[in-house]
């Protein structure tokens, strides 16, 4: 799955910068997020519910930040493994800008892919399931950042 | 997780078993009870190797938990029939040649009899639809599709 | 009643117990504490292996035991091995990556299993795998066919990822042929991968007994004695008389219970280690994964023609997918199973045929109902038909221009065809199929807003396998022949062994009435044994439609040697000479007197012999081995009529007819039976079926929610006759029904959807999607 979108937030970018690199910011963002805890390799380590059509399962995983331009980039990277359920891989690569003051542009290109059971009883699920996740992930971001279950905000679906 | 006591008929005869509170029907069948006679295809309620009758209605029992089905009446391919008295369905089974592995037949047998008391059996495209839950890698369903017709008849008579 | 039950349908034996739920399927068989196993598995298609935690496993609840790849590696087994050597151009041995049971260090395919887990209850086991922690460094999977040659190298022994380079044929007279043609049809297709998919999923128990140190394997097998040969010989489980293996009741074959897999082997390997009954039953899922899968084949294809559409030559360049391993009889599939059937019905006189082997990160690929033979029927009954639609000739004309009509004949491509009638049969099926009637059936189909097509095809198929000494010649590691027993009991009863195995073939019933009619008994009183190592000496098994006329003739050879031994205790029992005493329906009589003993009278006297020659051992029982002469050569012509909704691209077989010779029948409702099926599996492929894979090597369609299985509403009712040219090698004049539908059905199929379109070409399987944008491209030229 590939998904790249643009969305314009209320709020000014060194605020979104500081939500994107906050544990708590990104754990409240992200649903079914049981654990998101900085680790010992500069990353954080997950606990994740996934639920994919028929196959429900915990994922353990690892969150990375590469690729840091401070205040402006970053690729957010995970794995997670489900067990007999398979494994998911994600990354979203993140940039900001800030087109007029208080007004931050973020444009994220989104990867995903399954493995293992997942994969073979859940595929024809899994795009609908990510893109819909991804939705979920920086809608709920924003509303987190802003402070504001009602803030309103234009999402672009570029590519898809 | 906890065991329960499932409390059923099964095959007319009443039996009550504990089991996790996550058993299927068809693992309390085939464990449980050792009616192997059920079987199981499939683990994703697809191929009907595992149909049995609940309270009258077809079910597929790897779909129901037994927990489900406690207090219900259950009747496998045991129950409608036996070598000296064969169900009138299993008879036209054999008769039509309906069956070579035999796998699939205790649920095409059991769906068989379903679509007869659901009036579902009257013509060909019928008992073709109404087999559509039901796979059978062998046979190409001609021949079992003429076997539930023929049953269909004798069990009319 | 001699002869009266051959020929006869008399209604199957073993309906009884499968009809009343009394069937004995390995899952069925629950011995007295037995543990259970589950598999880890790879999530990934390519990796190497890191460390394995089993330590999380082991403390969970009702484990016994994990055990891994590297542990068994320890234990020194050997692997998995491909029964089949075949050489490439050059003279080489096809490459053969050794085949874990288990994988140790690094993983080839999705599913392939990593650790066995053992528990006190199948959850138990299951849940349980969940904590087995692989570290798996994942590398970049090889999956598309296509460009497999040319991508990374999986293993370092293997390059250009490719087992061998095979060719059969004369190239330069070939190559002369088509150079100097009036016409050439090219053609690129692809054969689709399939997941045969018996309904029973493979299961196997393995009790291993410290007392004894036996072994007993219960185990989905289409061929138990192939199982224990390789488990002793290659794999050192046991010895072979330690090891006794078991297939009860086998709920379907279709080939993908013919090999022998890392599961049953680790199950055994397990049982032995911790002495106690394990049983593992795949799950469907597993099934998808783990079973080998079938076809997936590209091919590149040129038929030469003169003016008149005459055959000159015909050039077949193909890749076949081999998967991640050479799996049991992978090797010989695109090979001598395939190459060798592209002369088809046809005198072609130059053919030359290429084969690529390759490896991809993949579940194995092996044997799948007409293993080579449905490929090879694809290609050529598809370049025909668009050969006599480029040369203006009517289906029916160009290959009857073409068809073999004397015999023997000796193809150019190894076979030497016995018989055949390829023209009646043709013929017959055009009749009855109604072919001239066409065209006013398509013009009513065009009023009411259908597109309708017919299409035909005309395959061959090489069954009966084989000659020992051909196929040892060519790379087998086996011999190919079968055996039969025949056990007169002293009441006259009598038991029949065989080396054949019927998973849903009905040999209980064929073969007694094979039997009961040499002996003239009743054929309620035979009974027929098969599927275990203790109850009969050695056998090969069931696959390639050779049970009648291989297993089939061992017993008929076996019921001969019964006669002469009765004859001769009849004629002391009647005080004549041997030559004087004749057998007929079950009675031996002293010629022109009334002197006569019954079969059961002369079968007492043997076991009890008070009365009896001086010079003959007590006792009624005759073994035959059965080594064919030749391949067996079924053929037919099949004739598919469709009807296709242009608003949504969903195609209806309207009328599907199949004439087919399969020489001499001895039940035939079970060879229709067996035609069904075939033709099921084959429409199936044509419309339904297709293994998909991502790029990174993961399984798309593992359940039967993805892959599209025919049910009874894809399906017509058949149409199906024979035509009759008996083999002329064989005791019964039998050739082998079992794979003819999957082979013969896929291009009339095909052949009839792009006639219904009115295009060239089309995939299979020819899905709604495909049909309808073929039908918007063909309108938009």
């Amino acid at each position: 799955m590939e998904l790249v979108q643009r969305v314009i937030i209320p709020a000014p970018r060194q605020a979104v910068w500081q939500g994107l690199n906050d544990p708590a910011v990104l754990k409240r963002s992200l649903r079914g997020c049981e654990t998101f805890e900085a680790n010992a390799a500069g990353g954080f380590d997950i606990v994740l519910q996934l639920k994919v059509g028929p196959v429900k399962a915990s994922f353990r995983g690892e969150v990375s930040l590469t690729d840091v331009v401070d205040g402006e980039s970053y690729t957010l990277s995970g794995s997670g493994k489900g067990g007999v359920a398979g494994y998911a891989k994600g990354s979203a690569h993140v940039t900001l800008s800030e087109p007029e003051p208080g007004r931050t542009e973020m444009r994220y290109r989104v990867d995903a892919s399954v493995g293992g059971k997942l994969a073979q009883v859940g595929s024809r699920l899994v795009d609908g399931a990510a893109r819909k996740m991804a939705n979920d992930f920086f809608g709920e971001f924003i509303r987190v950042i802003c402070d504001d279950d009602q803030v309103e905000f234009i999402l672009e679906t570029i590519e898809e | 997780m906890g065991k329960i006591t499932v409390n059923l008929t099964v095959n007319g005869r009443a039996v009550s078993q504990q089991c996790e509170a996550n058993t299927t029907l068809v693992d309390l069948l085939r464990q449980g009870l050792d009616l192997t006679g059920t079987h199981v295809g499939c683990d994703t309620s697809q191929c009907g190797a595992c149909t049995v009758h609940l309270d009258g209605r077809a079910v597929k029992a790897c779909t129901v938990l037994a927990a489900q089905a406690d207090g219900s009446n259950v009747v496998t391919i045991e129950g409608i029939g036996n070598r000296d008295n064969l169900h009138p369905m299993q008879a036209a089974f054999r008769q039509c040649h309906g069956l070579q592995c035999g796998f699939c037949t205790p649920g095409m047998i059991m769906t068989g009899i379903e679509l007869v008391n659901q009036g579902q059996a009257d013509d060909d495209d019928s008992i073709r639809a109404g087999l559509e839950g039901n796979i059978c890698r062998c046979t190409g369903y001609h021949n079992i599709v003429r076997a539930v017709a023929t049953g269909a008849r004798a069990m009319k008579e | 009643m001699v002869e009266k039950s051959i020929g006869q349908r008399v209604l199957r034996k073993e309906d009884v117990r499968f009809i009343t739920g009394k069937g004995q399927y390995t899952d069925d068989i629950n011995l007295r504490g037995q543990a259970f196993a589950y598999f880890v598995r790879s999530p990934v298609a390519r990796a190497t292996i890191g460390h394995i935690d089993v330590s999380d496993a082991e403390s969970a609840p009702g484990v016994i035991a994990v055990l891994t790849g590297q542990q068994l590696a320890k234990d020194g087994l050997g692997t998995l091995p491909c029964g089949w050597m075949v050489l490439s151009k050059d003279g080489s041995e096809m490459k053969q990556p050794p085949h874990p049971i288990m994988a140790a260090d690094s993983i080839h395919y999705a599913g392939e299993p990593v650790a066995i887990v053992v528990a006190s209850t199948y959850q138990a086991a299951r849940d349980a795998a969940e904590r087995v922690v692989v570290d798996y460094d994942e590398l970049d999977a090889v999956v598309d066919l296509a460009t497999a040659q040319d991508s990374d190298q999986i293993y370092p022994e293997v390059p250009r990822n490719t087992s061998y380079e095979w060719e059969l044929g004369d190239r330069e007279a070939t190559m002369a042929a088509i150079a100097g043609a009036h016409h050439v049809t090219r053609l690129t297709l692809r054969n689709n991968r399939l997941i045969p998919n018996a309904i029973e999923p493979r299961a196997a128990i393995a009790d291993f007994n410290p007392s004894t140190e036996e072994l007993t394997l219960y185990t989905t097998s289409q061929n138990p004695h192939v199982v224990r040969l390789v488990l002793t010989a290659f794999i050192q489980i046991a010895p072979e008389h330690k090891l006794r293996v078991v297939a009860p009741d086998v709920g379907g074959g279709f080939g993908s219970k013919i090999f022998i897999y890392s599961e049953e082997t680790a199950v055994a390997w397990a049982s032995k280690r911790l002495g106690i009954p394990i049983k593992w039953t795949g799950e469907r899922s597993e099934s998808f994964l783990a079973d080998a899968h079938g076809r997936d084949h590209l091919t590149d294809a040129v038929l030469a023609m003169d003016e008149e559409g005459h055959f000159l030559g015909l050039h077949v360049k193909t890749r076949a997918n081999m998967g991640a391993y050479l799996s049991t009889f992978a090797s010989s599939v695109p090979t001598y199973l395939y190459g060798t059937l592209l002369a088809g019905q046809y005198k072609t006189p130059n053919i030359y045929v290429e084969v690529d082997a390759v490896f991809t990160n993949t579940a194995p690929v092996d044997a799948y109902r007409g293993a080579g033979r449905p490929e090879a029927t694809y290609l050529l009954e598809r370049i025909v038909e668009i050969a006599a639609s480029e040369m203006s000739l009517s289906p029916a004309e160009i290959r009857r221009r073409n068809f073999i009509t004397d015999f023997p004949y000796q193809t150019p491509v190894a076979l030497e065809y016995d018989i055949g009638g390829y023209d009646a049969s043709l013929t017959k099926a055009l009749e009855m199929a109604d072919w001239d009637g066409f065209e006013s059936r398509r013009g009513e189909a065009r009023a009411r807003g259908k597109l309708r097509g017919i299409g035909l095809s005309c395959y061959i198929e090489a069954c009966g396998i084989a000659p020992s000494k051909v196929v040892g010649s060519l790379g087998a590691g086996v011999g190919l022949w079968e055996s039969g027993e025949v056990r007169v009991n002293p009441t006259g009863s009598v038991s029949v062994l065989t080396g054949s195995h019927s998973h849903g073939q009905g040999h209980e019933t064929t073969f007694a009435q094979l039997v009961a009619s040499r002996l003239g008994i009743s054929v309620d009183d035979v009974g027929v044994i098969h599927g275990d190592t203790a109850r009969l000496d050695f056998g090969m098994g069931t696959y390639g439609s050779r049970s009648l006329a291989v297993g089939g003739s061992a017993l008929s050879s076996a019921a001969d040697k019964i006669v002469v031994k009765a004859r001769k205790i009849a004629a002391h029992l009647m005080q004549s000479d041997e030559d004087s005493v004749e057998f007929d329906d079950g009675v031996f009589t002293v010629k022109e007197s009334n002197r006569s003993k019954t079969f059961q009278e002369v079968a007492f006297a043997a076991y009890v012999p008070h009365d009896y020659p001086d010079d003959l051992e007590p006792g009624l029982a005759e073994k035959a081995f059965y080594d064919p002469a030749n391949f067996t050569f079924p053929a037919g012509a099949y004739v598919c009529e469709v009807e296709i909704d242009p608003d949504t691209g969903v195609t209806r077989i309207v009328k599907f007819t199949a004439v087919d010779d399969f020489g001499e029948v001895i039940n035939p409702m079970i060879v229709e039976g067996q035609v069904h099926g075939g033709l099921a599996q084959g429409i199936g492929q044509a419309l339904l079926e297709q293994c998909v894979y991502d790029d990174s090597g993961q399984l798309m369609t593992g359940s039967y929610m993805d892959y599209c299985m025919p049910r009874a509403d894809d399906l017509p009712d058949f149409d199906i006759a024979m035509t009759v040219t008996p083999c002329t090698h064989n005791p019964l004049g039998a050739k082998g029904c079992g794979e003819a539908g999957a082979i013969g059905s896929p291009p009339a199929v095909i052949n009839a959807i792009t006639n219904a379109i009115g295009i060239r070409e089309i995939d299979m399987p020819a899905t709604p999607e495909r049909v309808w944008r073929a039908i918007q491209q063909a309108g938009g030229q």
